[in-house]
């Protein structure tokens, strides 16, 4: 896969994005220019406590994109258990498969050339809906997830409510 | 410089002795010094792990088997040309639909995809990208029951 089929699938899933767009997040690109590099807006899901949420976050693709997964990054402050505190999105499916680096996966879970960025962000979206507590990202976040649940929803109110000053 | 003479005939172990030689390789023509940069970017590259990437010369043993397995592998999976079967419109890889007569390849699962664009895959992960079987077991069992 060459770097102009890679930018070629991206314009592809850029287009169809605005043309037809998924509930729960909007995609556009940080600079015009550089199709490598999104912005995406994911909207807090409803029901869950991010909700009213507006978090923006960066995805950066490999020239090798789609046989190599991009990297992802929140740039709204966000407090769960599988983001970094810098940022970073530590889910299954953004890991390369091969040797069992992270054991507790399934090949099946981990990258595979068909996911776009619509499948990136509706996986990470049921993430924010759905914590996976055995692989926690941000330690301190799963701790209080899981044994002090209100002020980890403390927590995660003010940023949905920092989200919101910061869009308006 | 006593010994510039014998330059020619032994062999160059001047990396062997570091810098100190240098002298003497003044006066030796350098036509039997590689570039090793030039000759890196231009060997091919392989993936004995998805994120592992490494230039042919710099393989293990290990690494090199591995590869050559799963080169022939991928050999035996049939190549077929696309007959505008409606089940699968595009490659599902590249986002690109298959035009008829274009050659696919066909995996244990018969899952289509476009030769190149589905090899580049399996040099890295032997997994069928659309229902994740291994492709590797499929085949070996096909082998036993036919």
């Amino acid at each position: 896969m060459s770097e102009l089929q890679s930018s070629l699938l991206l314009k592809k899933q850029l287009a169809e994005l605005n043309k037809n767009p998924v509930e729960g997040f909007s995609a556009g690109l940080i600079d015009e220019n550089d199709i490598f590099r999104w912005e995406v807006l994911i909207i807090g899901p409803p029901d869950t406590l991010y909700e009213g949420g507006f978090f923006k976050a960066h995805l950066y693709f490999p020239k090798e994109y789609p046989l190599r997964p991009p990297r992802m990054k929140f740039v709204t402050e966000i407090w769960h258990p599988n983001i970094e505190k810098n940022g970073d999105v530590c889910i299954s499916i953004l890991h390369e498969p091969g040797d069992d680096k992270w054991g507790y996966e399934k090949a099946s879970e981990r990258w595979l050339p068909v996911h776009t960025v619509e499948t990136i962000l509706i996986s990470v979206i049921s993430m924010l809906a759905d914590p996976n507590d055995e692989s926690p990202a941000n330690v301190d976040a799963a701790k209080e997830w899981r044994e002090s649940y209100p002020e980890f929803k403390r927590k995660v109110a003010r940023c949905v409510r920092k989200s919101q000053e910061e869009c308006s | 410089m006593g010994n510039c003479l014998k330059i020619n005939n032994s062999d160059d172990i001047s990396l062997l002795q570091g810098g100190e030689i240098s002298n003497t390789q003044d006066f030796a023509p350098d036509q039997n010094d590689p570039a090793p940069i030039y000759s890196e970017l231009l060997q091919p590259i392989f993936f004995p792990s998805p994120s592992v990437r490494r230039p042919v010369s710099h393989l293990t043993e290990e690494e090199q088997v591995k590869i050559a397995k799963r080169i022939g592998l991928i050999q035996h999976l049939p190549i077929g040309t696309y007959d505008g079967s409606k089940k699968s419109r595009e490659c599902v890889i590249c986002m690109i639909d298959f035009c008829v007569d274009e050659a696919v390849r066909y995996l244990p699962c018969m899952h289509i995809y476009h030769v190149h664009c589905i090899d580049d895959w399996l040099m890295r992960s032997l997994t069928c990208p659309s229902c994740m079987e291994p492709v590797d077991a499929a085949l070996l069992t096909s082998y036993e029951t036919t």
